[in-house]
């Protein structure tokens, strides 16, 4: 398994499939998410900016994800099923798409504290060192919420599931704007209780996480069950 | 490897594609499917390689495998080293012995000069060579080839038909389709004929009706209804054992009638064996002499697999004997 991801891994590098989903991000969080947080003084505005980056790793990694389920021909796809099995090879390219969401996510968290900074005493000055953590914590746990909210997506809706690439990419943007705009997605509850908005979530703590835990193993097992059947 | 009462569908209300296919392919047996285009032959390779899931029956005892499809597009972003380094690694091979199994395949195919060429500038041929070399990187088990010949230049031929027969002599299997008549007919295989999704066992010709004790087992176990539970479980029981099953056969053979060639072998390297190889009846060992009865029919490819074993093996004497039953 850990070849067969080095390898899709590999591929994503070098073919430069990663690029239009980052620039999609990048576009997203520094254009778009400049302007969604409050004043940016003691660093106000850093829980609004990580979960908007947060957010944004919804699109940017179902993207992702169709990048890397399309990259290989079907014969090389065979070559490498014979030699790893069609299920895990599958499997390695939802891995490989997911950890390059988790750069783009870790990425997003950086921008965000040195574009905003620490969160700091009025007056004083002085660093809340807890408070800071606190917040960064519940935007790192938005942003793996929304990374596996992503990915499911990406599955589910692009080959072998969906084959036409019209179908895929249309049904792709309107489940990652459904998952992000209706109220009972974990998706939209994560980024809401990491400070996006002003609207609290109805959702308790932890259930976003599992209902996105559930959401990717249903997604993942139903695309490599879909890729080994189709094939050949 | 056993199919049993495999069928491919690619959707509920579609037709099957392949249906009922119940066939064994034993360890050093070279099988052929014949049949026109579109009756289900490539569907049935892909399921033998276990690059797809059949919809009904099972697969069971696959070994190792390698699949060389019909044709390899220039579409990856590799050189052909990191691309093998790849295949290399997801079969379990790392390091200096990655590095040189890598050489040998892709030298072996003639491809050692574009080792770092990225496939997608390569030409269709060169492109196929990649394709072959990754499918040969595992030494042992199964290979399985759709029309790999295509495409490549005559020694790349050549030397694919080359690593088929080494295949076979070290107890793999090859699976293949080729439209070519000719392809691989100086080694003895068993033929298969996909119709219509049905696969039917062609009977060789008469001079080649006895065959060897393996094939005659294959012929007798795949495609024939299996009856019984028991039956079934006892059989799988002497597939599991093979090797050991076919040893014991052979050892057999030789006591009841030792008729065969027989090649006496001086300057054997130690730590070769030489008990696996297909058409080998029995082998006797003393220091570095070594005797080897072979069916009449294997004699020409256990002879060029005894020399290529070494640099000091020479032929002492061939000669036919009657084992007296006949």
């Amino acid at each position: 398994m850990i070849a067969l991801s080095r390898y899709q891994l590999s591929l994503m590098l070098r073919s430069h499939r990663w690029i239009p989903p980052a620039v999609l991000f990048i576009l997203g969080v520094v254009l778009l998410g400049g302007t969604s947080g409050p004043a940016v003084a003691h660093g106000a505005g850093l829980a609004p900016g990580l979960s908007w980056s947060a957010l944004m790793l919804v699109p940017a990694t179902a993207w992702l994800t169709r990048s890397a389920l399309t990259a290989e021909p079907a014969a090389a796809r065979a070559c490498v099923a014979a030699a790893g099995g069609p299920r895990r090879a599958q499997l390695a390219a939802l891995v490989a798409a997911l950890l390059a969401g988790v750069v783009f996510g870790v990425a997003g968290v950086v921008w965000e504290l040195t574009r905003i900074g620490v969160l700091r005493t009025q007056g004083t000055n002085a660093i809340r060192v807890g408070a800071t953590l606190a917040v960064v914590g519940t935007g790192i746990g938005a942003a793996l919420i929304c990374l596996l909210v992503g990915s499911a997506i990406g599955a589910l809706f692009n080959p072998p599931i969906i084959l036409p690439p019209a179908a895929a990419m249309l049904g792709t943007t309107a489940a990652v704007v459904f998952a992000l705009a209706w109220n009972g997605s974990p998706a939209n509850a994560a980024v809401r209780s990491a400070g996006y908005g002003t609207k609290a979530t109805s959702w308790p703590p932890g259930l976003p996480a599992l209902a996105a835990v559930g959401l990717l193993a249903v997604a993942w097992t139903v695309s490599a069950l879909v890729a080994a059947r189709r094939s050949g | 490897m056993r199919l049993d009462q495999v069928g491919k569908r690619y959707g509920i209300r579609l037709p099957w594609v392949v249906r009922d296919v119940s066939l064994d392919v034993l360890p050093g047996k070279l099988v052929r499917l014949e049949g026109r285009n579109g009756t289900g032959k490539s569907t049935l390779l892909r399921i033998m390689a276990g690059v797809s899931v059949p919809s009904r029956g099972k697969v069971t005892g696959r070994p190792v495998t390698g699949f060389v499809p019909e044709r390899f597009p220039p579409a990856l972003p590799f050189s052909a080293r990191d691309y093998l380094g790849h295949v290399g690694r997801m079969h379990g091979v790392n390091g200096d012995s990655l590095a040189k199994r890598i050489e040998a395949c892709l030298g072996r195919m003639g491809g050692m000069e574009f080792a770092d060429v990225p496939l997608r500038n390569m030409s269709k041929g060169m492109c196929q060579k990649v394709a072959v070399a990754q499918a040969l990187l595992p030494r042992f088990g199964l290979l399985v080839l759709d029309e790999a010949w295509t495409g490549l230049d005559v020694e790349a031929k050549a030397a694919l038909d080359e690593a088929v027969a080494e295949r076979l002599d070290r107890g793999g299997s090859v699976v293949f389709v080729d439209h070519d008549p000719a392809r691989l007919s100086h080694l003895e295989a068993e033929r298969w004929r996909v119709e219509a999704g049905a696969v039917t066992r062609v009977e060789a010709g008469a001079a080649r009706a006895g065959g060897t004790p393996g094939s005659a087992r294959a012929g007798g176990t795949a495609g024939s209804a299996r009856a019984g539970g028991s039956g079934d479980s006892a059989q799988a029981g002497e597939y599991r054992g093979s090797h050991r099953a076919a040893k014991g056969a052979r050892r057999r053979a030789s006591r009841a009638a030792a008729s065969g060639v027989l090649i006496e072998i001086a300057g054997w390297p130690g730590g070769v064996r030489f008990d696996r190889v297909r058409g080998v009846s029995a082998v006797d060992q003393d220091d570095d002499r070594l005797t080897v009865l072979v069916e009449p029919e294997a004699s020409d490819h256990v002879l060029r697999g005894l020399l290529a074993a070494g640099p000091d093996v020479h032929v002492l004497g061939v000669q036919v004997q009657d084992g007296g039953e006949r």
